[in-house]
């Protein structure tokens, strides 16, 4: 019996042992989930923003997309494979929120004010024009156009980030990029954009 | 790369998010239940105190003794039914499946050798030959079988006699044409 209740002791000493391990490993999640959350919140709240332009709506979908995250921490892969998560994630759930509250901003092209002024002189109301034009492309081409300049992605990764194909991904570029150059050049009149 | 790239990155620069947005994420996080585990998972942390693991390797491999043992069983019963079938089958069926062949024949030889046989012998000699006419097909195809495994058998020992014989041979020429010391 003495082995018998020698198994008693190990088992007792290895479930502490375990225990130990699942809190450290516990709390080795939630400082790493932490430190996740600080290094991708701004690429997240930035897709959710441009995207929304709202940032009450852009603010509670981030959050969800990283408690999201939280919930399938152990599927994530590599630091890579992160930050393709919530980039697919986000574009996803930005798309469907737009679809199903219709928080795009009813925004024809025609309605988009003129610049009173030169574009150098108003680089922030540039910046703001080129948004709310892009704010009238429909709903997958304008998440095409963000993921291009926001994310700085080329259409290969934004087929993939979309699950679109890459030719309908270069199409939306094309299309939304010459809109975007006519609109321009005729609000500010210059050969060179 | 046009000046409205430029524009359009300068636009759709990253936004920091409000000061309190990872306090709120990890609040929020905190309240929310704990991830459901996979069923793999579940069956890992059940599996994950060692009396229950030793239990649950125990239970499998008694599970797969008595499946081996019902397995054996059952080919050991195959194996002691077929072993009087073949015991059945007479050692020399080529003779027997010649006198069944060709009864005719062998009356009349036997039939000159021994004219004097009573009408008794004669009775049971033909009841004998027409036992073995009317034997079941499945027993000719038995002793066809046998037969030709015999041959086979035959075949394959003269085979090796030819091959042993011309080994022997070769072994003789290596060792006459070796240099002697």
């Amino acid at each position: 019996m003495v082995g018998w209740e020698g198994t008693i002791v190990l088992d007792k000493a290895t479930a502490a042992r375990l225990d130990d391990r699942i809190e450290r490993s516990a709390l080795e999640d939630e400082l790493a989930f932490e430190q996740i959350v600080r290094r991708h919140q701004g690429m997240v709240f930035s897709l959710a923003y441009h995207y929304l332009r709202d940032r009450s709506l852009a603010e509670e979908l981030a959050q969800e997309v990283f408690l999201n995250l939280h919930q399938n921490l152990n599927a994530i892969k590599s630091p890579e494979h992160l930050t393709f998560w919530l980039r697919k994630v986000t574009s996803h759930r930005c798309i469907d929120q737009s679809r199903r509250q219709k928080v795009r901003p009813q925004v024809s092209l025609e309605d988009v004010p003129e610049p009173a002024a030169t574009a150098k002189e108003n680089d922030l109301f540039l910046s703001e024009m080129l948004r709310r034009v892009v704010d009238t492309l429909p709903e997958k081409a304008r998440m095409v156009v963000i993921l291009r300049y926001q994310e700085d992605l080329d259409p290969m990764e934004i087929a993939k980030v979309m699950d679109m194909p890459l030719n309908t991904v270069k199409s939306h570029l094309r299309r939304s990029l010459s809109m975007l150059r006519d609109k321009l050049s005729r609000t500010l009149g210059e050969v060179a954009v | 790369m046009s000046r409205l790239d430029d524009e359009l990155r300068i636009a759709f620069r990253r936004e920091p998010p409000p000061a309190d947005f990872l306090t709120r994420v990890l609040e929020r996080a905190a309240l929310q239940p704990e991830p459901r585990p996979s069923w793999w998972q579940r069956l890992a942390m059940l599996l994950g105190t060692p009396r229950l693991r030793w239990v649950a390797i125990g239970v499998t491999a008694l599970l797969l003794l008595a499946v081996s043992a019902v397995q054996y069983g059952r080919l050991r019963g195959a194996v002691t039914e077929d072993r009087p079938r073949v015991a059945e089958v007479p050692p020399h069926s080529e003779a027997g499946e010649r006198d069944a062949a060709s009864p005719a024949v062998d009356g009349s030889q036997d039939g000159g050798a021994r004219s004097i046989s009573t009408p008794r012998e004669l009775l049971q000699r033909h009841r004998a030959s027409t036992s073995q006419v009317k034997a079941p097909a499945h027993d000719d195809r038995q002793r066809v079988t046998i037969a030709e495994a015999r041959a086979a058998k035959e075949k394959l020992m003269l085979a090796l006699y030819i091959a042993s014989a011309t080994l022997n041979d070769a072994e003789r020429a290596v060792h006459d044409d070796s240099p002697k010391p």
